[in-house]
């Protein structure tokens, strides 16, 4: 572990706090014969209300960290806790369920469902979790899409909006369930610069007035400036934290 | 609710949850639209099988209720009591003794019956000037056979005309062989118990529309003709005609018969489920004397036909089943296509909280849609197709034909039944042929799945 991963690790020593933490996290990938360090004992911590971005070039273990913290991976080795609770040893189910409740995603390329319309599409998770009538699925669901704009486009279909508008669409549906952690990989980076610039800030005001913990991906400077926080990777180390 | 782990779980997705269920349903149904040419390929295909086996089946169930039908109407009750009498070690009479007593009996004991007639039985051979043919023979007391005059269609002459004695009721087909018209002589030649042959001249009262092949061999005259032939005397008959509300309540008031019967002190034959006629050589080959009482439903009266329906079932099942094989194969793998190229969907759904459950019934849902959908199109093309061949009147020409389908014109009926089983059976085989694709794609690691097609 290097000095800095070390250096990390002692925010961990404050205990209450973490939202998020890795301890020694080791992830490889079978390739072939031979084998892939993707992430290479990486100790982090994160704050309950961060906004942090994840920067390094392409193949430094960025989206496997966001995939580790998503539950949708899980470490070859190390711990990863969310909420002060280990996800390893959860089943296929419990990581499902953590994925729905605790956790809400924004992806590079938008991964709208495309036959559902805006406001279907947002109101998905909550039909997952089953526990919202209809009315007051609908008032939460215009709520943020008012928040992000895109109350006119509520029943266009997702083919029929520009990138930047898909992209606050899936920010919409990653925070319906008002989920304490928001993953973002690359989310600007099928983007024009000034679209990735309002999709940041949109989120950096979501992380002010929600208080949503939000991890993001990216190797774009002008984007990791907004951050509060950057964590740097290289060769699946962290460099800094 | 939380996990040992402290996870919150989520609540069961499709018991309850209406709203989920619809957009699952939504999806599917847009995905099907969304593939269209592989929805019109596959539905095609699903129809032209679903039609094909609702025309199967129908014709299948029409060829049935028509043997029953005409069995009914021509040579049997629902339950029939029949009985041989021998005087005389080889020989036989179809013949039931204690008319009277045996008839109040059964009225008394088969409440459910909703008719109870006699006839009088026997086998000969009708001779004109023209032609000769072999005919079952029925001696029917003309007050008691309402149901008999609503069934059968008079082409020429009346019901009235067989109240006169020594008259016939002929059938159109017979009629023409013999090539008699009404007020045409007959005359019937019988084999007696004693081997001499007894003869009586009929004239022909009335000619009834064909009721099948099986009209072909039977023939009406009244009971006193028969009794006349046989020189029987009046308190006896050939045999007792139950009818029933529901045919499938046959084989249980037999049984039940039976032990009555037999209480009642009658002799009883074994149940042997051939028509009447086929048993005489087994009985005159049995050393008793006397009366012994011979119980029968509607089916054992046309074993003799009945692996027609059971030839047709055969072929409707073997066709579909082979064609159901094909789109099977079709289908799993227009599926497991389908899933391939939703895989980063799939992920994406996985990803933000989509249980594997919840995948597997959207795939699911868009196969039982497509066959639910398909096999209406096929039924309603099945439908269409009877209904106008039915309703063109077509006359089938060659005998083979007419004696499969046992009527003269082509006609079948289309049941509601057959068409919502159609619909069951091909909704269900989309969604078998489905499971194996739907469960690939719920086992698809959503990482995996996400980083598909990069």
């Amino acid at each position: 572990m290097d000095a800095l991963a070390t250096g990390s690790e002692k925010r961990n020593e404050t205990p209450g706090h973490a939202a998020i933490r890795l301890v020694d996290v080791t992830k490889v990938y079978p390739l072939g014969k031979t084998e892939v360090r993707a992430v290479k004992g990486v100790s982090l911590s994160f704050d309950t209300g961060e906004f942090t971005s994840i920067a390094g070039p392409s193949g430094c273990g960025k989206s496997t960290i966001l995939n580790l913290i998503g539950c949708m991976d899980t470490p070859t080795s190390g711990e990863v806790y969310l909420g002060g609770e280990p996800v390893s040893g959860l089943s296929d189910k419990e990581l499902t369920s953590t994925r729905l409740e605790k956790l809400g995603f924004i992806f590079q390329s938008f991964n709208l469902i495309p036959v559902l319309t805006v406001f279907q599409n947002v109101e998905f998770p909550l039909l997952l979790q089953g526990r919202l009538g209809a009315a007051e699925r609908k008032a939460r669901v215009e709520e943020l899409l008012t928040e992000v704009g895109l109350q006119d486009q509520m029943r266009h279909k997702s083919n029929e909006l520009s990138g930047g508008q898909r992209q606050r669409v899936a920010i919409a549906r990653a925070l319906v369930t008002s989920p304490r952690i928001v993953l973002a990989d690359e989310p600007t980076a099928n983007l024009d610069s000034a679209t990735g610039e309002r999709i940041i800030d949109l989120m950096q005001k979501i992380n002010v007035t929600h208080g949503t913990t939000f991890l993001f991906s990216t190797h774009d400077p002008q984007v990791m400036h907004h951050a509060t926080r950057v964590v740097r990777l290289k060769d699946g180390l962290v460099v800094e934290a | 609710m939380r996990s040992s782990h402290g996870v919150p779980a989520s609540r069961p997705v499709a018991a309850f949850n209406f709203a989920a269920l619809f957009t699952l349903v939504t999806v599917a149904f847009r995905n099907l639209l969304k593939a269209k040419r592989r929805t019109l390929l596959l539905g095609f295909a699903i129809a032209v099988v679903a039609m094909l086996f609702l025309v199967l089946r129908s014709v299948s169930a029409s060829v049935s209720a028509r043997m029953i039908e005409a069995a009914t109407t021509l040579s049997s009750g629902h339950v029939n009591v029949g009985g041989f009498y021998k005087v005389r070690k080889r020989g036989a009479d179809a013949l039931v003794n204690e008319r009277a007593k045996l008839a109040a009996l059964l009225k008394e004991k088969v409440p459910e019956a909703v008719g109870i007639i006699d006839r009088g039985r026997g086998w000969g051979r009708i001779v004109s000037p023209a032609s000769s043919l072999n005919a079952g023979v029925s001696g029917i007391v003309w007050e008691n056979e309402g149901r008999f005059f609503n069934s059968v269609q008079f082409e020429r002459g009346s019901a009235e005309n067989l109240k006169k004695p020594n008259t016939a009721l002929l059938f159109a087909a017979q009629a023409k062989k013999l090539e008699v018209d009404i007020g045409d002589t007959v005359t019937l030649v019988i084999e007696g118990n004693g081997g001499q042959s007894n003869t009586v001249d009929l004239e022909v009262g009335a000619i009834a529309s064909d009721i099948g092949f099986m009209s072909n061999y039977s023939l009406f005259v009244p009971r006193q003709t028969v009794l006349d032939l046989y020189r029987f005397n009046d308190n006896t008959t050939g045999v007792f005609q139950v009818y029933l509300k529901h045919a499938s309540e046959s084989q249980g008031v037999m049984e039940r018969l039976r032990g009555t019967l037999a209480a009642s002190g009658y002799t009883l034959m074994e149940h042997d489920p051939q028509p009447f006629f086929i048993k005489f050589d087994k009985v005159m080959g049995e050393d008793w004397l006397g009366q012994q009482l011979d119980l029968s439903v509607w089916s054992d009266e046309i074993a003799f036909v009945l692996w027609i329906t059971t030839a047709l079932d055969a072929v409707s099942f073997l066709v579909v089943g082979v064609l159901a094989f094909i789109i099977i194969g079709g289908i799993t793998n227009a599926m497991w296509m389908s899933v391939r190229e939703r895989t980063k969907e799939i992920g994406t759904m996985r990803a933000i909280g989509a249980q594997k459950g919840f995948i597997v019934r959207m795939f699911l849902a868009e196969a039982f849609l497509l066959g639910l959908f398909a096999a209406a199109v096929g039924a309603a093309l099945a439908t269409l197709l009877l209904l106008s061949l039915n309703a063109l009147h077509i006359p089938i020409r060659n005998d083979g034909v007419r004696l499969f389908l046992m009527t003269n014109t082509f006609k079948v009926g289309v049941d509601a039944g057959q068409i919502l089983a159609t619909l069951a059976l091909f909704s269900v085989i989309t969604c078998v042929a489905t499971i194996y694709p739907a469960l690939k794609a719920s086992r698809m690691k959503p990482v995996e799945a996400l980083m598909h097609g990069k």
